[in-house]
């Protein structure tokens, strides 16, 4: 073991501060994954949540313990009655699918693109207060009051996790704007309306980047924990031009980030796909303020090269090698990323998205023992 | 027609794209004669795509025209249809465990726009489902894709099934999605995996061209 002269806590804000912690901070983040490893059904878990929150501290226990827990359970920690997301709809395992399934997201257009003209006028959350019944069949102040209830029980469970020393990474999560978007449409029909209506979309999200900070600032102030998780998936380089990145993603983007430092809260880029193309542009937020968390489709090596002394970056080990590979496999790759990605500092070792469902237990316990035992080549 | 066909399908103008074929078919064009210009102008996109030159979202793009071009042209191509496709049969699923249908669809549109005949089994399935399928269309490759770690067992069950029937020295098995890599191609048996849409129908098209 590596002498430890700092706490979790400590450690995560050095890396992401691009300073020398004293050894790689490290957290799978898990969902899915400690509800299997406890022996319950996701059904389960859904249906009782104190049940799934145990089996995370549980799980956390049984790995030994690591730095951060990203999330304390099944469910995301939402504003109710507003939305810092698409308001897709979640399939829950039990309810919608197989008991032991993976919840997933039944992507369907929530808005068609007459609707652009609507949002341009009204702003986002405007939009959805007059829109959602209609388009879900359901009542937006029932769905406010579930999510306001699972907000409050977020903050129960970070406080619970907090007093046994672990502390809680995310305060909010939030899509960027061109992800909502492209979730409230679909991929294929936002694609389309990029090509055929720029303009009114343009209009649509700007009427809308104020109503997703504010929404975010607001889940924040709740849940006291000072970390914005963006998802970001369908604005990258796999998907899109540079010239459509610079128009519909990147100015949005940088509106986010503006706001959420001003207000000491750390820009976490939760990037899927591969972002290679666009990371250049990454280099121009302030440095050692934000995370680049990558889940193994962009290149992490190269990734470092560009990033290297401007952001930290979170990743990668991958879900295949967490499933299907052998503890070997996980410690020859993790001590990889700490001597080339952690070199010089800015590293948190995560897993490449989710820690897989399926992930065999031994192959994440290697994952978090070598950052405990590896020091690299700093 | 032709190159003005062609160009609005590289210029990304579903419209005239669409108006070009309405025109064409009251004309009295022959369909299958502007079947093969979309394909054509297809097979450009993903040249394109394949430099460099286009994304993702010009295949997505396209390949919608190309859908909406073929909904025009099948009550004109009817009979004559069955001999253009000619470039092979796929079976096509997101495996068991996995109800993620985005990547799959793309890829099986682009497999249609270059001549091939697909079998799209859904999302969510069964072994038993992609084994069924083989044997009732004699397609000589499986394409499985995925974006969720579970279907790693169901693509493993699907090629030992293959395995059990008889069918796995015929069957060309391809795996692709976010999730997959040659670490899992490995794992599971599958003779190609690809992220890349184009790369796919190249590969399918290799084994055919192999084969013969």
């Amino acid at each position: 073991m590596i002498p430890e002269t700092m706490s979790c806590r400590e450690r995560v804000q050095a890396a992401i501060a691009l300073e020398k912690p004293d050894r790689t901070p490290v957290m799978p983040l898990m969902v899915s994954f400690p509800i299997r490893h406890r022996g319950m059904t996701q059904g389960e878990a859904w249906r009782d949540l104190d049940k799934a929150f145990q089996a995370t501290l549980d799980t956390y226990d049984d790995l030994g313990g690591f730095d951060m827990l990203p999330k304390t359970n099944v469910y995301w920690p939402m504003l109710g009655g507003k939305f810092s997301n698409a308001p897709v709809r979640n399939l829950v395992p039990g309810r919608d699918l197989a008991e032991d399934a993976l919840a997933q997201i039944d992507e369907r257009v929530l808005f068609t693109r007459e609707d652009y003209d609507r949002i341009a006028s009204l702003g986002w959350n405007r939009f959805w207060e007059e829109h959602y019944g209609e388009m879900s069949g359901k009542s937006l102040q029932r769905l406010a009051a579930v999510q306001h209830q699972l907000l409050e029980r977020y903050c129960r469970e970070k406080q619970i996790c907090e007093d046994r020393g672990i502390p809680v990474l995310l305060g909010a999560a939030v899509d960027s704007v061109l992800m909502a978007f492209s979730m409230s449409r679909t991929l294929t029909q936002f694609t389309m309306d990029l090509y055929e209506v720029p303009d009114k979309v343009q209009a649509a999200m700007d009427a809308s980047c104020d109503d997703f900070i504010r929404n975010t600032l607001e889940t924040i102030a709740i849940t006291k924990t000072p970390l914005a998780f963006i998802v970001l998936e369908r604005g990258s380089g796999a998907i899109y031009r540079l010239d459509i990145f610079e128009r519909f993603e990147w100015p949005y983007l940088q509106r986010f980030v503006d706001a959420f430092l001003s207000e000491g809260i750390t820009p976490w880029f939760h990037l899927d796909t591969d972002w290679s193309l666009n990371l250049p542009y990454f280099k121009k937020f302030p440095r050692g303020k934000c995370v680049a968390d990558l889940d193994g489709t962009t290149n992490i090596f190269k990734a470092k090269e560009i990033l290297r002394g401007h952001m930290c970056i979170s990743g990668d080990v991958r879900a295949d090698l967490l499933t299907l590979g052998k503890p070997e496999n996980v410690g020859e790759y993790c001590r990889k990323l700490i001597d080339e990605v952690g070199k010089g500092g800015g590293f948190l070792l995560t897993t490449g998205c989710e820690c897989p469902v399926d992930a065999k237990f031994e192959n994440v316990k290697m994952m978090i023992d070598t950052a405990k035992t590896y020091q690299g080549k700093y | 027609m032709e190159e003005e066909l062609r160009a609005a399908f590289l210029g990304m103008k579903r419209q005239e794209a669409i108006d070009l074929v309405k025109a064409e078919i009251g004309r009295g064009t022959d369909p299958l004669a502007i079947l093969r210009v979309c394909r054509k102008a297809m097979e450009e996109v993903g040249k394109r795509f394949e430099t460099g030159q286009f994304f993702l979202s010009e295949l997505i793009y396209s390949g919608e025209v190309f859908k909406g071009i073929n909904t025009l042209l099948e009550p004109v191509l009817k009979t004559a249809r069955a001999n253009e496709n000619a470039e092979g049969v796929v079976v096509f699923g997101t495996p068991k465990g996995d109800i993620h249908d985005l990547g799959k669809n793309i890829v099986i549109t682009m497999m249609r726009a270059y001549g091939f005949t697909v079998h799209d089994l859904g999302v969510d399935a069964p072994p038993q489902k992609f084994i069924a399928a083989l044997k009732r269309t004699e397609s000589p490759i499986l394409a499985m894709s995925a974006l969720l770690t579970p279907t790693f067992k169901t693509m493993k069950e699907v090629i030992s099934m293959l395995k059990d029937e008889g069918l796995r020295e015929k069957t060309f098995v391809i795996i692709g999605g976010a999730v997959t890599s040659e670490f899992v191609q490995k794992e599971v048996g599958a003779d190609a995996q690809t992220l890349d849409p184009i790369e796919a129908i190249r590969l399918c098209k290799n084994f055919l061209r192999d084969k013969k």
